[in-house]
């Protein structure tokens, strides 16, 4: 069944310049993993009949029983552009042959993580968008997060079945469709684009260029226009009866493309392409998109739906399609499929669209290599990386773990971009915490085997050169979710992955049986590994806690607990959400702390960020990593800090990096620096570990007003200052309006327009509000926009089906924090409820510590 | 009545008769055992004063003061600290609390390392700021105890370096968990300090600042003062760096400007060749001058 060998794909692994890597992405449902299909069945891995039903890339039972793609995978495939296509190639090439590494992703928000891994390792993305439903939540959010990487996209229009069959579209709308599809794709491109595209040029999708596919993954077919220029082009050049060259040809492809989009209209009358739709004879002309374009396709779905056997027939004889002997006795949707297949395949359309559009390693690797690789921009990891060097030194990018048949173990998967990995080398492997020249989170083992990964199978193969992707043996037990591997001494890491998802929703789970703990245990690192997002915890309390990006997130993941990895019956709570603590006014006074021997005192004050600070720390616009002066201007400008003390930022925190800020306003205290990283750690274990309800904080600002110091280094050590730094800024925040968040989703529903009175009940009974409401354009659908505390999603999707009679389909992401108005001191509020179920819940003494805890007198 | 006791610096017997009859007398009785230790130990101690004696950590004098003071208006409490109660580290705050509770406190003095240190020869009218050398830890290295050596050095005083001791101290996870897991007591050594200067030294050395003492200014690193078999060892800082003046505790002394009665002291416990860099400045005095930066 297989048509290539390993052998031939690692012969093509060392021509770089002929690889594409890539993924697919789309919104949940747009038929991604469909799609996905006919190339696998271009590839000649499954048979061509069974493409479009088979779902190859869906691995596990319940993503075949759901329909549902969960885990993204890998395979590779091998193409053969012909020699005239070489031409439309404007990177450099190495012969004909092409290997495509593809990976199909997870189009269900809750998975977006699958995505993120999936797009690191990857430098190109097929994006598909249903041309019916258009341009959806989480397409934007995947593109986004392409684009964000330096990947670039190309368009497939999905789905064109449906919409000349179910919605019966005129040709003249279905074009103004893909039109307005395109423009709010290219929209997202430049809002999260660099300026002029940044080093990778402008990368707008455009049908003229030939970076937009057209057609039906469920049928199998698809074009771009690319093949119906070659087809005008044929017919003249059979005319003229010459013999262009290759680039001739690409040349007159090229421009006969530019007139079949747009403004262009065909004069059947002068057989003449015009710029405007006034024919010769008063007539009103169509464009050419719809005149020699659609209009074909119309006619055949005409012809063939409707039974018209005769028209049908000179038709295909017209198009020189021959259909295979068992195929000439369907009828109806079988034939339409089977002559389409024929007609406008959408493995060769789509693979020439790949292998001619996307970048390869070598040219994605030179402007992706600084968002890589954190060490500096000329050692030799980055120069490897910088130009596809083989022979330099190993960096290898683990992206994510893939359980493989043995229980507990797993493939280590990821791209190498510099170097060459082989079975039995010995490698440097550095998890996220690693830190150059030191020994934390790093060990150098071997690797016991190189294997390639294509869908449910995987073949060993003894090395893979940089550019390409791989699975590695015997390296699970020394990462937990990602990481670095390289053969360099001085490496830096490589960056890790930002999450467009946070784990929000939690669940606390513990053995039926208790004698069943050490399986559970075990089960959760094995859970851990598998999912690149999903955290189990242990809490303070003893609790098994797990928490993922959402309900169906989190559903998936016990399942897989329990039957796979823990194989015990589990005991699961109800979903809660994660809070965050903040403040909404300065403190109300000068907070002072004593240190337990009384000769040191802290004195601080908090105050609430400026709005959008937090989420610039999110996104990664401010970070404790960015260069000093670059960031104390982008704080003065922005939030009109003071320039002085914008300089002064101790840290951020929790974990380094969190949303809250450590400033030292004090002027001239002496020795400070040496107490520095004791009140930092105090302030890392206070905002992971809020005063309210333990919970972390968030936009919350802190200053050092003044320190008074022991005169001795060994009266001020962290066993003094670290606990009176936590004390202090707990009194910080009691005496500044504390108050509690919590994450909000951005909810999309699409529903016809009769529920929507349905969807606004169900919404204000969960505290949702609707802020915007409008018609999917050409359509009967409506699309629905609304906020929704995540804490009241629960059970929303099964809720909003049964007031809709099944109609409406909501895609939850989260969105933002919020607060939770009501001050938690007052037992007569809401969060005053929520932080006293959270302290019981997490088994610390009932009610908010006193200031006087906190707060000493002078 | 709150008495504070000084234990002195060698073993059970170097209490005071005023401090034994006061220890004999009082209800309770507290043995501080964090800021220093007695070369004897906790038994050797009840035996010696045949009573029972309360072992008070850091926890207890720190955050539960009221239980050391509990009744101490009735009934007489003492608190037993090694050397003297106001010497190297000061109980202030325990009398703060006593006398604000009303309680009235008596102090029975002691010998401390801040006077015993006198038996190396050096002069303790001539001695600056006291400092303390603390641990260095993998991201936290204080260098504040050179800068205040090197003040007192431009004075011509010496600097008494008092060495970091380590007992129940916790780590930094498990003081953030809460946890009374406790590491294993560590005591610096004379050789440790001078390492830890030494690696100072070359630093500012190479960010091309001018010194304020050298691998060869003279120190006397003392171990075990008071005791038996007490040490005096006077080297150069970089011979300090690799000697072993055996089992806790060292303090390590800087010298300053000597006095040639201070110098002839020396030679009684020095290592061969400590003593060659001496300058005579005038009739008075010897100075030991740092290498200029030129000699590196």
């Amino acid at each position: 069944m297989v048509n290539f060998t390993v052998d031939q794909i690692r012969a093509i692994m060392d021509k770089k310049a002929n690889i594409r890597n890539m993924s697919v992405i789309a919104h949940v449902d747009h038929g991604k993993s469909t799609l996905t299909d006919s190339l696998v069945s271009k590839a000649g891995i499954i048979a061509s009949s069974r493409a479009g039903e088979t779902r190859f890339t869906d691995t596990r039972k319940d993503e075949q029983e759901r329909c549902i793609t969960i885990k993204s995978t890998a395979i590779s495939l091998f193409y053969e552009l012909s020699e005239n296509d070489t031409a439309f190639i404007k990177q450099g090439i190495n012969g004909n042959g092409f290997l495509i590494n593809l990976i199909d992703s997870p189009g269900h928000v809750d998975f977006s993580s699958e995505v993120t891994a999936a797009l690191r390792v990857t430098d190109g993305a097929l994006v598909v968008v249903d041309c019916v439903s258009g341009v959806c939540v989480q397409t934007e959010t995947v593109l986004r997060q392409a684009i964000a990487e330096r990947i670039k996209p190309v368009l497939m229009m999905n789905k064109m079945d449906r919409a000349l069959l179910e919605l019966q579209l005129e040709p003249e709308r279905l074009y103004q469709t893909f039109q307005r599809i395109i423009e709010s794709v290219n929209v997202i491109i430049s809002t999260y684009g660099e300026e002029d595209g940044g080093p990778m040029g402008l990368i707008f999708i455009d049908p003229v260029v030939g970076t937009v596919g057209f057609g039906s993954g469920l049928h199998g077919w698809a074009f771009t226009l690319k093949q119906f220029a070659e087809r005008f082009i044929a017919k003249y050049a059979a005319k003229g009866n010459t013999q262009l060259s290759s680039e001739e040809r690409c040349k007159k492809v090229e421009a006969m493309m530019k007139k079949l989009w747009g403004d262009r209209f065909f004069d059947p009358e002068t057989n003449k392409f015009t710029k405007t739709n006034a024919g010769s004879k008063n007539t009103q002309l169509s464009r050419t998109f719809v005149h020699l374009i659609l209009d074909p396709i119309y006619k055949m779905f005409d012809a063939i739906m409707n039974f018209k056997k005769e028209e049908a027939a000179t038709m295909l004889e017209k198009l020189e399609i021959k259909l295979d002997n068992e195929d000439k006795d369907k009828e109806g949707k079988p034939l339409l499929k089977a002559v389409m297949r024929r007609w406008l395949p959408a493995g060769e359309a789509l693979l020439q669209m790949i292998a001619i559009h996307l970048p390869s390693p070598v040219t994605a690797q030179r402007y992706r290599c600084e968002l890589l690789y954190e060490g500096p921009g000329d050692d030799e990891a980055a120069m490897g990386i910088k130009n596809c060097d083989s022979n330099a030194p190993l960096m290898m990018y683990i992206s994510k773990m893939v359980p493989t048949t043995d229980k507990g173990r797993f493939y280590a998967f990821g791209r190498v971009f510099s170097g060459t990995v082989s079975t039995g080398l010995k490698v440097r492997i550095m998890g996220p915490n690693y830190t150059p020249g030191k020994k934390e989170d790093l060990y150098t083992k071997q690797i016991q085997r190189t294997i390639l990964m294509m869908g449910r199978y995987t073949e060993p193969i003894e090395d893979v050169p940089c550019g390409n992707i791989v699975g590695l043996v015997g390296v699970d037990q020394y990462l937990i979710k990602t990481g670095t591997i390289t053969t360099y001494e001085q490496a830096h890491n490589m960056r890790v992955m930002k999450f467009s998802v946070s784990p929000v929703v939690r669940v606390a789970v513990e053995a039926k049986n208790p004698a069943d703990l050490p399986k559970l245990v075990e089960g959760l690192k094995r859970l851990a590994k598998s999912d690149p997002m999903v955290q189990c915890i242990i809490e303070e309390s003893g609790e098994h806690i797990v928490a993922g990006a959402g309900e169906l997130h989190l559903e998936i993941c016990l399942k897989d607990l329990e039957e796979d990895h823990a194989c015990i019956p589990l005991k699961k709570s109800d979903p809660v959400v994660s809070y965050r603590e903040t403040v909404s006014e300065e403190s109300s006074q000068m907070c002072l702390s004593k240190s337990p021997n009384k000769h040191n005192r802290l004195f601080m004050k908090a105050r609430p960020f400026p709005d959008g600070l937090a989420e610039d720390i999110e996104k990664g616009d401010v970070t404790p990593r960015q260069e000093l002066k670059a960031r104390a201007r982008y704080l003065v400008d922005k939030y009109e800090w003071d320039a002085g003390e914008a300089r002064k930022i101790w840290c951020f925190g929790p974990d380094g990096t969190g949303p809250n800020l450590l400033v030292d306003v004090t002027k001239g205290v002496q020795y400070l620096n040496e107490i520095k990283d004791s009140v930092v750690a105090g302030f890392q274990w206070a905002s992971k570990e809020g005063v309210l309800c333990e919970e972390n904080m968030r936009a919350i600002r802190y200053d050092v007003h003044d320190v008074s110091l022991h005169t001795d280094a060994i009266h001020r050590g962290g066993g003094q200052i670290i606990p009176t730094a936590r004390r202090v800024l707990y009194a910080c925040q009691l005496t500044a309006e504390p108050r509690l968040m919590e994450p909000v989703y951005l909810v999309e529903i699409q529903c016809p327009e009769a529920v929507v009175g349905g969807i606004y009940g169900v919404l204000n009974r969960r505290r949702g509000h609707v802020f915007e409401e409008c018609q999917v354009m050409g359509t009967p659908m409506f699309i629905v926009k609304a906020f929704l505390p995540v804490n009241e999603s629960f059970g929303f999707t099964a809720d909003l089906r049964s007031n809709t009679g099944g109609q409406a389909f909501p895609q939850c992401v989260f969105d933002h924090w919020q607060i939770l108005p009501g001050d938690p001191k007052d037992p007569t509020t809401k969060p005053f409820l929520v932080v006293g179920e959270i302290r019981k819940r997490k088994g610390i003494k009932e009610g908010i510590p006193m200031l006087d805890n906190f707060l000493d007198k002078m | 009545m709150l008495y504070l006791v000084g234990l002195g610096l060698g073993d059970a017997k170097d209490i005071t008769v005023k401090g034994l009859e006061v220890v004999k007398r009082c209800s309770r009785v507290y043995l501080e055992a964090y800021t220093s230790v007695l070369t004897a130990g906790k038994d050797a101690l009840e035996e010696f004063y045949g009573r029972e004696l309360i072992l008070a950590d850091r926890d207890l004098v720190e955050l539960k003061a009221e239980e050391i003071l509990k009744e101490a208006d009735t009934s007489d409490v003492a608190f037993l600290v090694v050397g003297d109660p106001f010497g190297a580290t000061t109980h202030s705050d325990l009398v703060l609390r006593a006398v604000h509770a009303g309680i009235s406190y008596r102090v029975v003095h002691n010998a401390s390392i801040m006077n015993a240190v006198g038996c190396c020869g050096l002069q303790l009218y001539s001695f600056g700021e006291t400092v303390s050398i603390v641990f260095w830890a993998d991201d936290w290295r204080p260098e504040s105890f050179y800068d205040k050596i090197k003040k007192n050095r431009s004075m011509g005083l010496h600097s008494l370096c008092l060495l970091d001791i380590k007992v129940k101290e916790q780590s930094i996870e498990n003081l953030m968990r809460g946890r009374k897991v406790y590491e294993p007591p560590r005591f610096m050594s004379v050789s440790q300090a001078a390492q830890q200067l030494l690696e100072i030294i070359q630093k500012r050395r190479e960010e091309g600042e001018e010194l304020g003492l050298s691998e060869d200014t003279v120190c006397v690193g003392v171990a075990r003062v008071g005791a038996e078999d007490q040490v005096i060892r006077t080297a150069t800082l970089r011979q300090l760096g690799s000697c072993d003046l055996g089992p806790p505790l060292h303090s390590l002394i800087v010298t300053g400007r000597l006095h040639p009665l201070e110098v002839d002291m020396l030679r009684l416990s020095a290592a061969p060749d400590a003593l060659t860099h001496l300058e005579v400045g005038d009739s008075s005095t010897h100075t030991c001058p740092p290498t200029t930066l030129l000699d590196a």
